[in-house]
């Protein structure tokens, strides 16, 4: 690997970028997403902000189940985002569906929709548990690049 | 001895005081602010990109830059892919009158500040024009509001800046820094010290910061202006952001402040040139960040003002007190400076 490859990839883990979607959960688990960037636990110190558009993300956080009415438009905020990208799925509705799995109006689960590189389980998910997923996502991309 | 002359001209260009000294003091600027900004909120910020997260706004360039760079259909392919250029190349180009490693800029000639001042200008001309060209509803309605706020803290800036050159009677930069090496910092004068805290606010609308950042407010409007921009384009968006930032904190020192000059001595007229450089350039390094300090405070302290409360503050208050020390500044000076 050159050396231009690999400030890239250093650049890469050191600064993701999400985007926060929620497609139709109880909010909970989006108040725990906070929670992450707020003081206490604070992802900034990880190079992670928050961003609006989804022009300028790298990850995208999903939280709550996926509703039929709503993939089409995660998709178009998906197909928004410049390459390369991620996915995690935050909260046991994104994961499976969780409690609304087998409902005639939701998806099995984020993976129906989106390639996701990152499941965090829990209904909501601790921040703990968000901030190890973040984690795991960035260990994926040094080893993977 | 004239090649000699030309290639430390270049030098001064290209290396120190000029393109690359500029654009990693920027970049370290973004980071002062970043962390003091999170340690006023009680966070730790940027922690673990190099040491202290000292490298954490290169990497996001760096990140940017690598990423794949998206032309959405329907925009204005020549001025979308213009407008981050002309950004970047006048920040670089208005910094070169900035006085750092001496008295004067690398560039400076009689007049210069009202040249700084309006190659200020156009960076919210490039910004109104950037948001037009990208033809998504969010950048029209950002656009709106920079355009709206931009002839709020237009007028306030330009004579705040104005008031110093009154009473040192002199529009050229250099002369405006010697004449507080002769006397003392501006900041000390009654009508001047008036016109810092108005330059300092209207940076803060200038820059997009906190209390101000209206044009890309996340919460609202995606994120503004720039909603369409992404990889190299914001990169160069995000740099230009930084040197606007390292100009206005450079305007205000060499305005307000004495300019790179130290405090408290004069350096001896004998003094070797290259040490005199650098005993100037960490002056203006610890001046700046005074400033970039006082915006952070500033920057925490206050939560974003909605458009119209910001324009009726710049109208209301700023406008008339900026005219009305402008009108008080002769008078003033006449009696006991000049
Ligand atoms: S996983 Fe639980 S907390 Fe999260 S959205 Fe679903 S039901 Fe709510």
């Amino acid at each position: 690997m050159g050396i231009l490859d690999r400030m890239v990839k250093w650049a890469r883990i050191r600064s993701p970028w999400i985007l926060h979607f929620n497609t139709g959960g109880c909010n909970a688990c989006d108040i725990e997403v906070l929670a992450v960037l707020t003081p206490r636990f604070d992802v900034e110190r990880f190079g992670i902000l928050l961003k609006g558009s989804p022009r300028h993300a790298d990850v995208l956080v999903v939280t709550g189940p996926v509703t039929r009415q709503v993939a089409k438009r995660l998709k178009r905020i998906y197909y928004q985002m410049p390459e390369p990208k991620f996915v995690m799925a935050v909260g046991a509705c994104a994961v499976s569906g969780g409690v609304f799995r087998g409902a005639y109006n939701v998806h099995m689960g984020l993976d129906q929709v989106l390639p996701v590189d990152v499941y965090v389980p829990g209904c909501p998910p601790k921040p703990e548990a968000i901030i190890d997923g973040v984690v795991k996502l960035l260990k994926k991309l040094e080893e993977g690049g | 001895m004239e090649v000699l002359e030309l290639i430390l001209l270049i030098l001064a260009t290209v290396l120190f005081p000029g393109v690359v000294f500029c654009t990693y003091y920027a970049l370290f600027l973004e980071w002062v602010d970043r962390k003091f900004f999170a340690r006023l909120q009680n966070r730790v910020g940027p922690w673990i990109t190099g040491p202290k997260g000292i490298l954490q706004p290169i990497a996001d360039i760096i990140k940017l830059l690598a990423k794949e760079d998206i032309t959405p259909n329907g925009v204005d392919r020549a001025g979308f892919v213009g407008a981050p250029f002309f950004a970047l190349t006048l920040a670089l180009f208005s910094l070169m009158f900035v006085p750092i490693a001496s008295t004067s800029g690398i560039l400076s000639f009689k007049g210069d500040l009202l040249i700084v001042l309006f190659i200020s200008t156009v960076f919210g001309i490039i910004i109104i024009f950037a948001g037009y060209v990208s033809a998504s509803r969010f950048s029209i309605v950002g656009t709106a509001r920079a355009g709206l706020q931009f002839v709020g803290y237009e007028i306030p800036l330009f004579v705040s800046a104005i008031i110093p050159a009154l009473i040192a009677r002199s529009l050229t930069l250099k002369e405006i820094v010697e004449w507080q090496i002769a006397h003392y910092p501006l900041i000390l004068c009654f009508p001047a010290m008036i016109a810092f805290g108005i330059f300092i606010v209207c940076s803060l609308a200038k820059l997009e910061k906190l209390p101000f950042d209206i044009p890309e407010a996340e919460t609202e409007i995606v994120a503004g202006w720039a909603t369409e921009f992404s990889g190299k384009k914001l990169a160069l968006f995000r740099l230009s952001t930084d040197l606007k930032m390292l100009l206005l904190a450079g305007l205000a020192t060499a305005l307000f402040l004495g300019g790179p000059a130290p405090w408290g001595f004069t350096l001896p007229a004998d003094l070797n040139p290259y040490l005199a450089a650098l005993i100037y350039s960490i002056w203006f390094v610890i001046k700046t960040i005074i400033v970039v300090l006082i915006m952070s405070t500033l920057k925490a302290a206050f939560a974003r003002y909605r458009i119209d409360q910001a324009l009726r503050g710049f109208w209301r208050y700023l406008t008339p007190l900026s005219l009305a020390i402008l009108i008080l500044t002769p008078i003033v000076a006449y009696h006991f400076y000049w």
